[in-house]
């Protein structure tokens, strides 16, 4: 009370000119502070760009025509696979060493062998043809997808959904999940796009360096507007996660959510704060108990893990021809590959086990789809090199490391995941988070492994955007 | 006074015990067993046996199908080898090998020095043994065993080994010559049991040399054989009489080298480094950590899922030559990262290079010498023989040539 007298006394201490000057200062303070608040409000964008991917020299004109495509297989696709399968030469494994030196050389043997005598890959291409694909060409490379309108239209919601695979997925990760989205959801039934991210499956692979997520992004915002969606849904894991969130930062009034089941935060010191303190005080630091559950022991469940389980991106984020190369010449090599991942990604234990615990969740038919997707397209190099494409550089200096996420965001988190990202740690980057969820069960596969759950909480963040 | 003395004297005493004691510790191993199953009852055959590099037609017939079956896969355009192997290159270098290499005339090459094989602790080793054919009155050949890494083989020491046993100049010294395959690469066998490590492959080594009758020997290594011969030196100073690397990378990063990275450039007398140090170690970040990152890529795949990564590679002849003979352009000078060919034929001819892939090949070992890495990282870096010091007979070290 008595400093408020003082300035009271010195403010009309002073003669009319000093007096306008010290109210001038304080307007124009205000002012500055005031613009730079409401600057931060306002919601920043990365910038669109532009690309163009095709080989050689870039033509005048593009066609920018859509075209059916029918996924197709012949008798010598079929029966070169069938010889270079019989060519393998196998290594013994390690006694008693599970999945932990990799994909174990015995279970290998019976999975090969199932792929080799039963599997039918005529019939699965029936099975891949039952919604309709097509193929257009966007900055030089044919983009392919599948294009799925609900059945029953009248007296429903129709809501355009676009969901993006990963690597080493595919659009066919969604087959099980799209009648669970295209049928009715009481009131609110979705019509679903699946492209393959350019490099990947029957999407032409970029000839030229440099195509990254955001490359990605712009490409299926530009899809999007080619079929006649101005507004729409978007749903990724994996890879895409990154590509929605990238399409969320550029095209922010185009999307009218965005759901993830894979989500990553900024390190900060609120994330290095939370890690200290959160095993002891963690509502302190916004953590829940389940986060808790979750996250410790942290060196041991986010350390160890991500080191054990990161050399294939290692190896892929510096030198994809080279480990793409053999690969692609052995189907059994490819398979290995592959489906290391749905053995581990869906539960870390699995390594333990004889036979990767393969089988506990998916079908061999369902993996062995997936696989023959890089296979017969020899795409699995194209979709290696993704991973040094968006690492060539510091990812945290990129221009959507340091913009925020605006649009209505829903989590998924499913307790197998790599590594668990807090609702308080995701709000570092998504700023309008509508729905965080811990799902009872699943791994990093979401959609393929756990359709009814994935498919019940995008419903249910839906409904909470359009105020259903 | 004279107390406090005395205590002080007792407690530096007791401090330079301790010190001595972890300096002078010596590594200790248990015998291993690593064929299959359960060890046999009775002794182990230690016979040697003569070993001849052989080959068939089936065996040429069904590298060049394979060859022909490839499904390359165009690099992108203008990007070298900085995505890894070359595309265009590849083609260049697997037409050679397809239409020119004569392997039935690199396989006399191989076999011109003598090659045996023995059962130790369970598993076929496999090495080179030359003797000298000259060795000047009153003196006697050195004992030397030379060890190899990845992704080589005994074979590349091939150009070494004529220097070392028939010296131009009589007045040089004369070796006799062992170079073993470590365990799980080319022609010795894979270890069946898990945890084969290097200190596994010194002490086979050891016992090697012991029964070709050499009590004291000298050994170089490069790569994976830094690690082993090192190994060795530890496990038996009294037999090891010196050792020479080419490689040596610090284990445990100490307070010293941290002092001397962040200080070295501007104090270089101070922590002793001499110009030709400050030249290859500055800038520190570009080249010792996103160097070693760009590079690190197969060794993290490898430490952690060999049995995955080697899978393709040993269906695929093609695939095999590109992540083996990548190694070959860029470990030897990685600015060849910007050449269109990666510069491999510089400094090396395609004969030799794809020899050595040969080697891989046939013997398909490509998952067996993967998994050492696992072995030997899969616990950590931080292993009982990196804190040790070298404790030599009579003086402190093993003598080091580096």
């Amino acid at each position: 009370m008595q400093r408020l007298q003082l300035l009271k006394e010195t403010f009309f201490g002073l003669d009319a000119v000093q007096q306008q000057l010290v109210i001038g200062t304080a307007v124009a303070a205000g002012g500055i502070l005031g613009y730079i608040v409401h600057k931060r409000r306002q919601v920043q964008t990365i910038p669109l760009g532009e690309g163009w991917w095709g080989a050689g020299e870039r033509p005048l004109s593009e066609d920018d025509k859509i075209y059916p495509f029918e996924v197709q297989t012949s008798d010598e696709e079929i029966e070169d696979l069938h010889e270079r399968i019989d060519r393998t030469r196998y290594t013994d494994p390690l006694e008693d060493s599970g999945f932990q030196y990799g994909f174990n050389s015995t279970y290998l043997k019976e999975v090969v062998s199932y792929w080799r005598h039963k599997f039918d890959w005529k019939k699965q291409v029936a099975v891949l043809n039952k919604y309709p694909h097509f193929k257009t060409r966007i900055e030089g490379l044919d983009v392919h997808f599948i294009h799925v309108r609900p059945p029953r239209r009248e007296n429903q919601k129709v809501l355009p959904l676009m969901l993006v695979h990963g690597w080493p997925g595919s659009f066919y990760e969604f087959y099980k999940i799209l009648p669970l989205l295209t049928e009715n959801q009481d009131g609110v039934v979705f019509e679903v796009i699946c492209p393959s991210i350019p490099g990947y499956g029957f999407s032409e692979a970029p000839h030229k360096q440099g195509f990254d997520s955001l490359a990605a992004a712009r490409v299926f915002l530009t899809l999007m507007e080619r079929l006649g969606f101005s507004q729409f849904y978007l749903q990724g894991g994996d890879w895409g996660s990154f590509i929605t969130t990238n399409m969320a930062q550029m095209k922010p009034q185009c999307v009218k959510g965005l759901h993830l089941n894979m989500f990553t935060s900024r390190r900060g010191f609120k994330v290095l704060l939370s890690l200290v303190i959160g095993p002891y005080f963690p509502f302190l630091v916004g953590l829940s108990l389940e986060d808790v559950r979750r996250l410790f022991p942290f060196f041991e469940k986010n350390v160890w893990n991500i080191l054990r389980e990161t050399g294939y991106f290692h190896i892929q984020a510096t030198k994809p021809d080279t480990a793409g190369c053999g690969v692609n010449d052995s189907p059994v090599g490819l398979v290995a590959y592959i489906l290391e991942k749905f053995s581990t990604w869906t539960d870390l234990r699995n390594s333990d086990l004889a036979d990767g615990g393969l089988e506990r969740k998916f079908s061999l038919d369902d993996l062995f789809t997936n696989v023959m997707i890089y296979w017969t397209t020899g795409s699995m190099v194209s979709s290696m090199r993704f991973y040094k494409e968006n690492f060539k550089s510091n990812p945290e200096k990129r221009v959507d490391a340091k913009t925020g996420i605006y649009v209505p965001t829903g989590l998924a988190a499913f307790p197998g995941e790599l590594m668990h990202c807090p609702k308080s740690w995701a709000q570092n980057r998504y700023q309008n988070i509508y729905s965080y969820t811990f799902m009872p069960r699943g791994g990093h596969f979401a959609a393929f492994e756990e359709p009814q759950l994935l498919a019940n909480d995008l419903v249910q963040f839906v409904k909470k955007v359009e105020k259903l | 006074m004279l107390i406090g003395v005395l205590i002080g004297l007792l407690i530096g005493g007791f401090i330079f015990f301790l010190v001595q004691r972890n300096r002078n510790r010596v590594l200790k191993i248990e015998d291993g067993w690593w064929g299959t199953g359960v060890p046999p009852d009775g002794e182990e055959d230690v016979t040697i046996h003569p070993f001849k590099v052989t080959t068939s037609n089936e065996e040429l017939e069904d590298l060049y199908s394979r060859i022909d079956q490839t499904r390359p896969v165009a690099s992108l355009e203008d990007s070298k080898f900085n995505y890894g192997f070359n595309s265009q290159y590849l083609q260049t270098v697997v037409s050679y090998w397809r239409n020119d290499f004569d392997w039935r005339r690199q396989v006399d090459k191989l076999n011109q020095y003598p090659h045996f094989k023995t059962k130790i602790e369970g598993i076929d080793i496999h090495y080179l043994h030359v003797k000298p054919k000259k060795v000047p009155e009153g003196t006697t050949a050195i004992p030397l065993i030379m060890v190899h890494g990845w992704p080589g083989s005994f074979y590349e020491f091939y150009g070494l080994i004529p220097l070392l046993t028939e010296p131009s100049n009589p007045d040089d010294l004369v070796f006799e010559v062992v170079c073993p395959s470590i365990p799980g690469y080319g022609f010795s066998e894979a270890p069946h049991k898990k945890g084969f490590d290097s200190v596994c492959a010194a002490s086979i080594f050891h016992k090697l040399m012991k029964r070709l009758g050499f009590q004291q020997f000298y050994a170089h290594g490069g790569d994976w054989g830094w690690l082993v011969t090192t190994n060795m030196a530890q496990l038996e100073p009294k037999s090891v009489k010196g050792l020479h690397v080419n490689f040596a990378p610090p284990s445990k990063p100490s307070l010293s080298m941290v002092l001397s990275i962040m200080l070295g450039r501007h104090f270089p007398k101070l922590f002793g480094f001499t110009d030709m140090d400050i030249q290859r170690l500055y800038p520190c970040m570009a080249k010792l950590v996103v160097e070693s990152i760009k590079e690190s890529g197969y060794m993290h795949i490898q430490a952690t899922k060999p049995d995955t990564v080697g899978r393709g590679l040993n269906d695929s002849p093609v695939g095999l030559a590109a992540y083996i003979l990548e190694k070959f352009s860029t470990w030897t000078n990685c600015d060849f990262r910007n050449l269109a060919d990666g510069g491999l034929t510089r400094k090396f001819s395609l004969d030799d290079l794809l020899t050595n892939v040969m080697i891989y090949w046939l013997s398909g070992c490509i998952i067996s010498s993967m998994r050492f890495y696992k072995e030997n990282f899969g616990k950590g870096l931080n292993q009982p023989h990196s804190n040790n010091g070298m404790a030599g007979p009579g003086t402190e070290h093993v003598p080091l040539g580096i």
